[in-house]
């Protein structure tokens, strides 16, 4: 169902990286306190909140929203894995959207360094159970090795996604990875093996970190930010597994790749946007090889013409489809509850003209799209109005 | 003269089955629904193809087709054995009743091949505290010697 009369009237979030001194709701306060400032709203204006994290206890979210006030608001708990902020992201837009309220809060926060420190369900290790043997990183290395077989795809066309999300993150301050210097494919593929024919570098890190949007009424933005442009979302799109002959059902699975084809489809079809029509595409790179599937399962070239989208360098800054423009997962980094955020935090100031070193010229329309373990996939796509 | 075997327990029950005698092949526990004959690895109540309930138990072919594989190069869970450390390989392999399985495969990177047929085996993981052999089913190249 297409959204109407809502937009985004502010995002804040923190870097992400290794926070050892800090906790969840520490995090949480900083982003939700930025997105607050940049929304010029105060948070008696919030009417309600949906708050996503995967590695905290239950309840955080409530409490990490006593930070801001104790309004009385109604506060939802959202967990849809690494889809978790932009699932968030999609209630507090329908919120608003329903008429429910007018002003919604989407909150995510995670320390992923504490979670794969044995405490969580993130890495396996250790747990007796049967399918935690078969980690994320192999998963999507078998759709790898797959289009290889199938493709002739090589390990240098994904070190060319890795280099180019790696080297996006040096011109984003609240990316992650900020390397000093123009990382390369042979520096992508020299780093250690993580599994066939992923290396670390391909690989996102683990990290900590919140991001915060809120969303009010078209009305309500224009009248509070009559100088800016107002961005909105217009369709977001959620999807679990569809079974079809050949389904796995072990693993980590994030689903067949051919969720992301069919929930992009359904926000394609519903908000009346092509994917000729998308400025630029954010995506769940957790894993390079990923990227490289997405730029055909969205849309954006026909079934085994990523590979070339790649080697004429159509998904960098200037080319027709700028894909992670923040540094994706890989360099901006992926705490998990928070990732989805700041997907939206991206597509919010790149549509506003905001995005400094990296904007994407005349940016008019954005997309979102991740995909998260048990498993689901997600996408919402904002425009400039 | 007979050799003492230790007992052996799966990893988790309910997924394979672990024969006394560790020269039979182990078989993956399946289920096919009774209404439109569709074949699932795990078990499960309901079909997920036509949503009828009800299905029977069935032990799956021991043997498939390799669909796409990789190596992870980290220990295998849980494992402190040295054959373990350096890495191990996952696959999904196609059954001739349907099911696709992703399980962990017994070889090294140039072992494997796209099309390849596999068969079922049991590794040991570990010994537990009551001094039983836990074993995970794995797949590897049909017909080699092991």
């Amino acid at each position: 169902m297409k959204l109407e009369n809502v937009a985004v009237l502010g995002v804040g979030m923190t870097r992400f990286g290794v926070y050892r001194d800090r906790s969840n709701i520490d995090l949480a306060r900083e982003a939700g306190l930025a997105a607050l400032r940049d929304a010029g709203i105060s948070f008696k204006e919030v009417g309600e909140a949906f708050v996503g994290y995967l590695g905290a206890m239950p309840m955080t979210g409530i409490r990490a929203m006593k930070e801001f006030g104790l309004t009385g608001l109604p506060v939802t708990h959202i967990e849809n894995a690494s889809a978790t902020g932009l699932v968030a992201f999609r209630d507090a837009a329908w919120a608003v959207a329903s008429g429910r309220c007018q002003v919604a809060m989407a909150l995510g926060f995670d320390k992923m360094t504490e979670m794969s420190a044995g405490r969580g369900a993130g890495r396996g290790v250790g747990r007796d159970a049967i399918d935690s043997v078969i980690l994320p990183a192999a998963y999507f290395s078998l759709w790898a090795m797959r289009r290889m077989h199938e493709r002739g795809t090589k390990p240098e066309h994904f070190a060319a996604i890795a280099a180019k999300n790696w080297n996006f993150g040096a011109k984003n301050p609240w990316s992650d990875r900020q390397p000093d210097h123009e990382v390369t494919v042979e520096e992508i593929l020299a780093s250690r093996k993580i599994a066939e024919p992923v290396t670390a570098m391909m690989s996102c890190p683990v990290d900590d970190g919140a991001a915060c949007a809120i969303l009010a009424t078209r009305e309500m933005a224009r009248r509070l930010q009559p100088g800016r442009p107002l961005v909105a979302p217009i369709v977001s799109a959620l999807q679990s597994e569809t079974y079809a002959r050949g389904h796995t059902f072990m693993g980590p699975v994030v689903g067949p790749p051919s969720m992301t084809r069919d929930t992009a489809r359904e926000a394609y079809e519903e908000s009346g946007v092509g994917p000729e029509d998308v400025s630029l595409t954010l995506v769940h790179d957790a894993f390079a090889t990923e990227e490289l599937e997405y730029y055909e399962l969205l849309g954006f070239c026909r079934e085994g013409e990523a590979e070339k989208l790649v080697e004429e360098r159509q998904t960098h800054l200037g080319g027709r489809f700028p894909f992670n423009t923040d540094g994706g997962l890989i360099a901006r980094g992926h705490p998990g509850g928070p990732t989805g955020l700041a997907q939206i935090f991206e597509l919010t100031r790149q549509l506003r003209g905001e995005a400094g070193p990296r904007q994407v010229a005349n940016a008019r329309i954005g997309l979102a799209h991740l995909v998260g373990g048990g498993s689901v996939c997600t996408v919402s796509i904002l425009r400039r109005e | 003269m007979s050799e003492v075997r230790k007992p052996r327990v799966p990893i988790e029950p309910g997924f394979f089955t672990v024969p006394e005698d560790p020269a039979t092949p182990p078989r993956l526990l399946g289920s096919r629904c009774r209404a439109c004959g569709e074949h699932f690895f795990p078990r499960r109540q309901v079909c997920a193809r036509c949503l009828a309930e009800g299905t029977d138990d069935v032990l799956l072919s021991p043997r498939g087709r390799l669909y796409t594989w990789t190596y992870v190069h980290f220990p295998l869970f849980g494992s402190k054995r040295a054959d373990h450390a350096g890495g191990y390989g996952v696959g999904q392999v196609d059954l001739p009743e349907g099911p696709r399985v992703m399980a962990v495969l017994q070889g090294e990177p140039g072992d494997f091949q796209i099309g390849m047929e596999m068969e079922l085996e049991l590794e040991t993981l570990r010994e537990n505290k009551e001094g039983q052999d836990v074993v995970i089913h794995r797949f590897g190249p049909a017909g080699r010697e092991r």
